[in-house]
């Protein structure tokens, strides 16, 4: 009976969409948050609910650094400090300094007062809440972009160090500048926010109120910004920092972004605190507040947004009411079995040793969190997964605009030389790339063919020469300024993004050919709306050319995809940058000769458009079929050029590829033979 | 004072010091050169050292400082208490690496050194929920001789911590130049795979690492406890940071550079007391770890340069 | 046709994948003792993921290695080395930052020191004299070739049966490729069997006596040395143009 009940109930939300049933959350969320004062008056319960919400913010911040971008920062609680530490300072009586008449229309303003003490006059800071929430944001921003800017190119490991560096002497220097923070003792007097007259106090619910509008703005910034441009270049910087850099996303500004942006998260969440508290001591900034909020971000799933919320809030909710409800129950057993330890155990002092038993079991056993940023998607069909070798180049060509390949050479490579170490792994090579032109380089293992793909996509300097595409220098310009300039490429062992979906890799090419920024992706501007809609339909074109190979597996992580979809992911990822000249690196390895083929002629029909192209392939039956013209490379030394026949039956690429024969006497037997 | 006299007494001091941070920055930068990877918990195993060199001190009958013993006795009560603190925390390195580690070696990026910090979390809490935060009185044998040279004063406890830090860093040495695991270790760091080729056991080389390096560790700990006198729970922290510092000044995984690293540190914790103030001490520390990564990652004598890979 | 118990090395039925890139399709062959036996093939064919499956690096989905009568192919690599297989690694791979002889003690990781190791170090001083010279250089600082010495040389002091190379002649100079062969032949008439696997085909097979010809994974050609040389088909291989579905 009462399983029938509940099944009646729930069947009208079962056959809702999934969209509609997350909207219905979402609004019966709210409605429980905003209704759970009145429900439970108890002050104490609600601040802990507006501290929970505060860490919660606090979550949401690093996991912009840490879960979208990848930047292991263990000193965030640095920020919180600037933020908390610039309103305390601007609201409290700590920093007074003399009146004078230039403080005049500062008071006209109402951010200051001028206050007498029993002696000269001095000035109050009076920064109202709301206007420091931003320009707290902004301060902590400008310290992020100051920390980040020389240290965020160390890697991974050394980061976090020098992140706890620094996220230690801001506390450091709190608690020693004395003068200007009251040092340990902190600031008091802190002011209480203002609105419309109504003095906020000390009473926990209108900051609870502040507390649940803050938390939604910045889950709703994080969510924006994770699903637009700036939030793809961060995960792409996470999964592959060669490869989002070979697609023309800019590392340094993208990464200062992110570390800025998280800042601004913590300082306005500073304000917020401090507010509240009406007081900042440096303790509450120190190491264990950052791990206590690296914690949450592990717990509840790095690069969730709502994962880190549901951490945050389990994590306070542990503290705060379930360690002592269980320290409450032992206690009882104590008494009941008459042992002492259980009487006067307190769990709430082993906080942090569950934080550390978190952290180790996370990483042990459920690394992607409590709730995944990345969801599973439903295998598909067998019908869905057939796909048929496709004859005959790729569908849908109309649909993708043509390349005007222009007069003139694409590329001009002159004398490049290239050494690793002592080695000569290209040597005064040159090699000229008519516009709209095919040109296969080719040779033995080891002749230099992905240095010369590397030195020109500039993930390797090359130590003298010169490379035009276009009339312009690439040499010296750094990988997303060479796909800027119109060059784009795939990797010899596929790099694609693999926890990011094949809709999303694909999207990542058209990045250099977009600009939106953070402020139009989260305001969803015309402009921004616009961008993003074309962009995904071109993509979609791009996709849809590879008949029904790719198309059906739009959302599917491309981890899962097998070697040759992935091949076929990351040519398209290269496509949708909209290149000039396409670099492929050995596209069909792996392959079968049917999917060889089909690949071949798909290569081709591209050429049809105009595109201009280099491909490293050591099929011959492939470069015959493609190639304009071929090159051959044999240990750094370009040996041969000419048209694929010509080179087939050439003496010295055959020697090459075979081996030199240094020995006479084999010599002799083959001519015998 | 005369300044002279000034300066020999930081010297002093600084020598100490450093030995102690040369010690801990060896055990660390070991595990690092074989695994690239920061073990976060290896100060607090640090601290763990020092808890139980107190204990064992305690337990062999030293009581604060008023318990004076010289000869035989002394010595050997200084031996089993090294050997108790060092056998226990390469204990508990090696349990570190084989249960919570070994299953991670696979995994790339920040999970491993996450594992770590939870370790750090819960050998600071495991102390502190059973031992307490307040600072304790560190059983010290030692009879109290001095040497005067001058202004400045020598006593027979730095005079113990040199030797013991020699005997240490030159056993160590020994160890890895000249002994078949050793070198094992060596090839191990340079390159893992063709190690295994010449039939090295990587699994078993890497619990040696952790071993040593929590030895050395747990006696850079106890040396703590002579030195300071004290023994507390949040004592890693600092001298962690120290330790860390001078490991990658001295080129990070670099056996050398980190005893020289460590020697630095210790001379420069020593002045910097007297030029700045205690407080402060940690930002110039710090100051310098950024300073070195930022613009010479490889340390003064390492060759792994922390940027790029 | 060698008989059965004179097989050092049988490599049967081997299909390796990585992910679901198959790289040996069904690989065959055969290593008798006493011969040297090399590995042809052009670019990604699936030579070094052959060398990779026997040391243990990489594991077979299906089929069996079998050395010297015993399965190893679900044995660690340490084991097998200690069975008696030693590689000289592509690229030589030696320990930068130990010194030459460093190098040698390292490639005896796997004997105990006495009599055999002194022997042995004579033997790859006398076969080696630059390496001799050289003895208390850090390895790192050696032109290649002269590194390629020490490889084999490392290799040798394992006291092995059966030897794998990996590109023996890559990077290296002629003249080096040609001392390096020679090397490799008197180590063979001292009784050490030989599995070379090599781009270079010419070099390989005037001191091979047996061959096979892989390409995308899948063996299209084998036999002598003495046959493979007069055969057309092994520039088609290299060229990446043979039809795969005519096999011999």
């Amino acid at each position: 009976m009462v399983s029938s009940a509940i099944a009646a109930v729930s069947r009208p939300f079962m056959a809702m969409s999934l969209e509609r049933r997350k909207t219905l959350g979402l609004i019966l969320l709210a409605v429980i948050l905003l209704i759970f004062p009145i429900v439970n008056p108890d002050d104490g319960d609600i601040d802990n609910a507006a501290n929970a919400l505060a860490y919660a913010t606090l979550a949401l911040g690093l996991n912009i650094v840490v879960g979208f971008a990848g930047l292991l920062d263990l000193g965030y609680a640095a920020f919180f400090a600037i933020g908390a530490y610039f309103y305390g300072i601007l609201t409290s009586f700590q920093v007074m300094p003399l009146w004078s008449d230039v403080w005049g229309p500062f008071a006209y303003l109402g951010l200051v007062e001028k206050m007498n003490q029993g002696g000269p006059d001095l000035v109050h800071f009076t920064l109202s809440f709301w206007l420091a929430l931003p320009l707290a944001a902004l301060t902590a921003a400008f310290f992020g972009i100051l920390f980040g800017a020389p240290t965020l190119r160390l890697r991974g490991d050394y980061l976090a160090i020098v992140t706890l560096g620094f996220g230690e002497i801001v506390p450091i220097v709190a608690r020693n500048l004395d003068s200007v923070t009251n040092g340990a003792a902190g600031l008091n007097g802190v002011q209480a926010p203002r609105l419309l007259g109504y003095n906020f106090g000390i009473d926990a619910t209108p900051y609870y109120y502040v507390g649940i509008g803050l938390a939604a703005l910045l889950i709703f910034v994080s969510t924006r910004l994770r699903n637009s441009r700036v939030g793809r270049a961060w995960v792409a910087i996470r999964e592959d920092e060669t490869a989002a850099s070979a697609m023309g996303i800019n590392l340094v500004r993208f990464k200062l972004m992110a570390f800025a942006i998280g800042a601004a998260f913590a300082g306005m969440t500073g304000v917020y605190f401090v507010a509240k508290l009406q007081t900042a001591t440096p303790e509450m900034f120190n190491f264990n507040v950052s791990s206590m909020l690296l914690v949450m971000v592990v717990l509840g799933g790095m690069g969730s947004v709502w994962g880190v919320v549901v951490g945050a809030v389990l994590l306070q909710l542990m503290q705060t009411w379930f360690l002592p409800q269980v320290t409450g129950w032992t206690h009882s057993l104590g008494v009941a079995l008459g042992n002492s330890y259980l009487q006067n155990v307190d769990f709430v002092q082993w906080t942090q040793l569950f934080f550390g038993l978190i952290l180790i079991c996370m990483m042990l056993f459920r690394r992607e969190g409590l709730i995944p940023a990345t969801r599973k998607v439903a295998p598909l069909s067998f019908a869905a997964q057939h796909a048929e070798v496709k004859r005959g180049g790729f569908v849908g060509l109309d649909r993708i605009p043509r390349w005007t390949p222009g007069a003139g050479n694409a590329l001009e490579i002159r004398g490049v030389t290239v050494k690793f170490g002592g080695l000569v792994a290209l040597n005064a090579v040159d090699l000229t790339l008519p516009a709209g032109g095919v040109l296969a380089v080719i040779g033995p293992n080891g002749s230099g063919k992905s240095t010369l793909f590397n030195v020109i996509t500039g993930l390797v300097p090359a130590d003298s020469g010169s490379i035009k595409c276009h009339g312009v220098e690439l040499l010296g310009l750094a990988p997303h300024q060479v796909l800027e300039q119109g060059v784009a490429r795939t990797f010899q062992n596929i790099r694609l993004f693999p926890n990011l979906s094949v809709l999303e890799n694909v999207m990542i090419g058209r990045h250099a050919r977009l600009k939106s920024g953070p402020f139009s992706s989260v305001l969803h501007t015309p402009g921004n709306v616009a961008e993003e809609a074309a962009a995904k339909q071109s993509v979609l074109d791009i996709i849809a050319m590879f008949g029904n190979r790719l198309t059906p597996r739009l959302a599917q992580m491309v981890g899962g995809l097998s070697y040759a979809n992935r091949r076929r992911v990351e040519i398209a990822r290269a496509l949708a940058s909209r290149p000039k000249i396409l670099l492929l690196d050995e596209p069909t390895a792996g392959m079968n000769p049917a999917e060889t083929l089909e690949l071949a002629e798909q290569i081709k029909s591209l050429h049809d458009l105009g595109l201009t192209i280099l491909i490293i392939e050591h099929k011959l039956d492939v470069v015959t079929k493609l190639a304009d013209s071929v090159v051959v490379l044999d240990h750094g030394d370009r040996i041969a050029e000419g048209l694929p026949d010509e080179i087939r039956r050439n003496e010295q690429v055959l020697t090459a590829y075979l081996g030199r024969a240094a020995r006479a006497a084999v010599m002799e037997e083959t001519d015998a033979g | 004072m005369t300044s002279a006299d000034l300066l020999l007494q930081q010297v002093i001091n600084g020598l100490s010091l450093g030995s102690m941070y040369a010690l801990l920055a060896l055990g660390f930068t070991l595990v690092y050169g074989i695994m690239e990877l920061i073990n976060f918990s290896h100060f607090n195993v640090f601290m763990v050292g020092s808890m139980v060199a107190m204990l064992t001190l305690q337990a062999l009958g030293v009581v604060g400082q008023d318990t004076v013993m010289t000869g035989f006795p002394l010595v050997g009560v200084l031996l089993v208490a090294f050997a108790m603190s060092m056998v226990v925390c390469g204990g508990i390195g090696v349990g570190i690496e084989r249960f919570l580690l070994r299953p991670l070696r696979a995994v790339k990026g920040p999970p491993a050194m996450i594992t770590t910090i939870g370790v750090s979390y819960v050998l600071f809490n495991v102390v502190l929920l059973t031992l307490g935060t307040d600072a304790k009185n560190f059983p010290n044998p030692l009879p109290p001789i001095v040497w005067n040279i001058g202004g400045a004063v020598l006593r027979l406890r730095e005079v113990l911590i040199w030797i013991i830090a020699i005997v240490l860093m030159g056993g160590l040495t020994y160890f890895v130049q000249y002994t078949k695991i050793g070198r094992a270790m060596r090839a191990t760091a340079q390159d893992p795979e063709a190690a295994r080729m010449m039939g090295v056991e990587v699994d078993r080389v890497v619990m040696m690492a952790f071993f040593l390096g929590s030895a050395l560790a747990g006696a850079s700990g106890m040396i703590f406890g002579l030195y300071y006198n004290l023994a507390k729970v949040d004592i890693g922290f600092g001298a962690g940071l120290r330790a860390f510092t001078a490991a990658v000044l001295g080129g990070i995984g670099n056996v050398p550079g980190a005893m020289l690293g460590g020697v630095i540190i210790g001379l420069i914790e020593s002045s910097s007391g007297q030029i700045v103030g205690a407080a402060w001490t940690d930002v110039v520390i710090f100051s310098l770890l950024v300073l070195v990564l930022v613009f010479r990652p490889a340390g003064l004598l390492g060759r792994i340069a922390p940027n790029k890979s | 046709m060698l008989a059965k118990p004179d097989l050092l090395l049988e490599f049967t039925g081997i299909n390796t994948y990585y992910g679901d890139l198959h790289a040996l399709k069904d690989v065959n062959y055969t290593i008798g003792r006493g011969e040297i036996v090399s590995l042809l093939g052009g670019n990604a064919c699936g030579k070094s993921t052959t060398m990779k499956t026997i040391m243990g690096v990489v594991r077979p989905k299906t089929g069996t290695v079998i050395f010297d009568g015993q399965p190893i192919e679900h044995l660690p690599t340490s084991e097998r080395v200690r069975r008696g297989i030693a590689p000289v690694l592509e690229a030589r791979r030696l320990f930068p930052r130990m010194t030459v002889y460093e190098n040698l003690e390292m490639g005896a990781y796997t004997q105990k020191r006495g009599a055999t190791y002194n022997e042995d170090l004579d033997r790859v001083y006398s076969l080696f004299p630059r390496v001799k010279e050289r003895r208390n250089q850090l390895a790192g600082t050696l032109s290649g070739g002269e590194q390629q010495m020490v490889a084999i040389g490392r290799a040798l002091m394992a006291r092995p049966r059966l030897i794998c190379m990996d590109e023996p002649s890559m990077g290296l100079s002629p003249l080096y490729v040609e001392q390096v062969f020679d090397i490799i032949q008197e180590i063979n008439r001292q009784g050490t069997t030989i599995f070379m696997v090599e781009q270079n085909a010419s070099m390989a097979l005037s001191i091979a006596h047996r061959a096979y010809v892989l390409q995308t994974g899948m063996v299209v050609l084998s036999g002598t040395a003495a046959e493979l040389r007069e055969n057309e088909d092994i520039k088609q291989a290299y060229l990446g143009e043979m039809q795969v579905d005519k096999k011999e």
